[in-house]
């Protein structure tokens, strides 16, 4: 008896053991084959197409580096650099200066605590195309909302989408409002992570309110913050959609965007070695980017 | 395990299958795509339907165009994947060189009776418009949409004029007119006229390229590969739109995502074509009053005032098996009969050489007054250079336009110069 039973039970545990080896790989076989098909295979392919000539419908045709020199001489990439270099040095302080400040605000008891956050989160779930269009109402040389405030008060009007030195910025502080709200929340949560005692004794230390957030706060959100500049940094590489509906990449390729740029070179003229060529130097960029900030913070936080 | 086993195959069979190409050997039929606007869809469904109660051989499979971003990625997504149907009637003629350099169009002129049918329908000039730089023609002159000037009658009368201004100097007297009445509170309100002034290449289809083409009496841009631009009816064309800008006659800022500022007497003109009636018929305001005109050319002109068409021409991709039956559905859609059909049925002109002398079309026009003064431009319309790089020229010119025209950074001679420096490198590579 007792060796036919555990026979049995080797028998149901091999087959239980054989089927919980494929149960997982069925589970995960959906994501994979995505994975596979729309991810690792068009960054296989792109990497490919970078020593390639091909507008899609002729066949490819094999030019080496070419691409690569032809990037190292490319002025208009080097300006979508530059401008979203400017777009980030504006975008990512004002993001994270604005979301701490609200979400310090909204750490409080106050009422309708509820209310506010939820309106303060709202752009962020409002599509982008919807946001933009609205923000070019509101820049509208002459019939937009903010110049005609500008100019009941006296003040000239600006050209916010049309001055080339402005336009950067009109967009970039678009951005901070429709993104700010998912910071906040970042924030917030970070925020509420702070042990109360630490303020306490503080307070019996007769720490100024400033004291508190420099000498406690700030030093105790820094995972957070960390996530915040790295999340803002990757976001503000990738601007696409605002400079893409309000102004086209001008006035005179002000906001020109480097990703709205890899856009056109792929799909508007169909240069797909190039835009690959593109489009892998851009990540390039990220990824160092991010190593070098990655570096600081640990360096910082200790 | 079998079950899994089934699925992981079956999403695998479907993934496999949908990535194959339809087997055209198989096919004994003739697969046609339009346009997929409501009117072009009705206008196609009665073609094909006339054509298969006469054909019991060769029977036509109608289908608008698949959604996408735009046609053209639609049409370049079926040519990489060889999906193409038999037949495509919207093809934009400034895509067809680069379609016919790849070998995916048929050369039309190899086919028999071609040449005869297609010089009884159109001028000369029109026929070589279309001839591809290889000497074939790929594709068959079908329908326009001249852009023209769309006019708020009521502005310009209520400044004094009967009619629109026809020349620059009219134009930017006019233009100061409207901007002496147009001031509100300090705001400026109104002016003659708006373009997007976005850099996009195809924006310069509606400003920039029909007012070249009437102050040059249709020429090139580029002929037979070679920049031939570089001319003082670019340059004047600069100039003008300059002067416009300059003086705040047309805004910088964009216009468009608010209400329509024509139908709202914001501005006083639009570049815009024949789609434009059934638009402002349904929207516009009692009492408004608008008319068409031709595009303004510069003072003491000579040539004939030309425009752009916005051509789309009907194409046999190669992947077509029975070509000599499509043939002669092509030449049903544009018999005088599909012409007809076409004109009442979506408001657009067949390029054709009697549009304005047949009597059929002539009833139309009768019936459809607004529609004379484009079938009376059609005469005198475009289509873009024949070039597989045209888009990018486009692009290179939109540049320099925006840099002089827009914000005054370059005069009209160095930025068309700088243009058609750009232009040049474009060819060459």
């Amino acid at each position: 008896m007792m060796p036919l039973n555990l026979l049995k039970l080797f028998y149901c545990s091999s087959k239980m053991k054989k089927s919980n080896n494929i149960t997982p790989y069925v589970m995960i076989a959906p994501y994979i084959i995505h994975f596979l098909v729309f991810i690792t295979f068009p960054v296989l392919f792109s990497f490919f197409l970078m020593f390639n000539q091909w507008n899609i419908i002729s066949p490819m045709k094999f030019i080496g580096l070419q691409n690569f020199y032809k990037l190292i001489h490319d002025a208009q990439f080097f300006r979508s650099l530059l401008n979203t270099l400017i777009f980030l040095v504006i975008h990512i302080p004002l993001q994270i200066i604005v979301a701490l400040f609200f979400a310090t605000m909204l750490n409080q008891k106050i009422r309708f605590i509820g209310f506010f956050r939820a309106a303060y989160f709202l752009p962020v779930v409002v599509s982008g195309v919807v946001i933009t269009i609205l923000w070019q109402q509101l820049y509208g040389y002459e019939t937009g909302l903010l110049n005609r405030i500008l100019t009941g008060i006296g003040i000239s009007k600006i050209g916010w989408l049309t001055n080339p030195n402005i336009a950067m910025g009109s967009i970039a502080i678009m951005a901070t409002w429709k993104n700010v709200g998912l910071y906040i929340v970042l924030f917030l949560a970070g925020l509420q992570t702070v042990p109360h005692y630490l303020y306490e004794s503080a307070d019996l230390e007769g720490a100024s309110s400033w004291q508190k957030f420099r000498y406690i706060t700030l030093p105790m959100i820094n995972p957070t913050m960390f996530m915040v500049v790295i999340l803002s940094t990757i976001g503000g590489f990738s601007l696409f959609i605002e400079p893409y509906v309000m102004t086209g990449g001008g006035p005179l390729n002000s906001t020109l965007s480097s990703v709205l740029y890899i856009y056109k070179e792929g799909f508007f003229y169909y240069h797909m070695g190039y835009a690959s060529t593109l489009g892998f130097f851009f990540a390039g960029i990220i990824l160092l980017v991010i190593f070098f900030q990655k570096k600081y913070v640990e360096k910082e936080t200790g | 395990m079998k079950i899994y086993g089934s699925i992981i195959l079956i999403m695998v069979s479907c993934f496999l299958l949908s990535c194959g190409g339809q087997d055209k050997n198989d096919r004994k039929h003739i697969i046609y795509w339009a346009s997929n606007n409501t009117d072009e869809i009705t206008f196609a469904g009665k073609i094909v339907s006339h054509w298969n109660n006469r054909n019991s051989e060769s029977k036509v499979t109608f289908q608008p165009v698949p959604e996408g971003q735009s046609s053209e990625e639609v049409i370049l997504a079926a040519v990489v994947g060889n999906t193409t149907p038999d037949i495509y009637s919207n093809m934009w003629q400034g895509d067809a060189e680069l379609y016919a350099r790849a070998g995916k169009l048929v050369p039309l002129d190899t086919l028999p009776g071609f040449m005869e049918f297609i010089s009884a329908r159109c001028d000369s000039s029109v026929i070589k418009e279309v001839t591809s730089i290889d000497g074939h023609i790929y594709q068959v002159p079908w329908k326009i949409n001249p852009i023209m000037l769309i006019c708020n009658d009521n502005m310009f009368k209520s400044i004094g004029w009967q009619t629109p201004p026809k020349t620059y100097s009219d134009f930017l007297k006019a233009a100061a007119e409207i901007k002496q009445t147009a001031y509100l509170n300090g705001y400026l309100n109104k002016w003659i006229g708006y373009s997007e002034v976005i850099e996009t290449w195809w924006q310069r289809l509606f400003d920039f390229y029909p007012l070249y083409l009437a102050a040059s009496g249709g020429a090139n841009l580029i002929k037979d590969n070679k920049v031939v631009f570089n001319n003082k009816y670019a340059v004047g064309t600069f100039q003008f739109m300059k002067t416009l800008y300059d003086n705040g006659y047309f805004p910088r800022e964009r216009l468009s995502a608010r209400q329509d500022p024509f139908l709202a007497s914001d501005i006083a003109v639009r570049f815009t074509g024949p789609w434009e009636i059934v638009h402002a018929d349904k929207f516009k305001p009692p009492g408004f009053e608008y008319s068409f005109s031709p595009l303004p050319v510069p003072d003491n002109s000579k040539n004939a005032a030309y425009t752009y068409g916005d051509t789309k021409n009907i194409v046999m991709f190669t992947t077509c098996k029975n070509r000599l039956a499509a043939w002669d559905f092509i030449k049903s859609i544009v018999s005088e009969r599909g012409d007809y059909q076409l004109l009442q049925i979506t408001n657009q002109l067949p390029r054709r050489k009697d549009l304005t002398t047949n009597p059929l079309f002539l009833d139309y026009l009768n019936n459809n007054p607004k529609m004379r003064p484009f079938a009376e431009q059609s005469k005198y319309v475009r289509g873009p250079d024949i070039c597989p790089v045209l888009k990018e020229i486009f692009d290179a010119i939109s540049r320099e336009y925006e840099a002089c025209v827009i914000y005054g950074k370059k005069t009209p001679e160095q930025a068309v110069n700088d243009a058609a420096k750009s232009a040049e490198i474009i060819l060459l590579q």
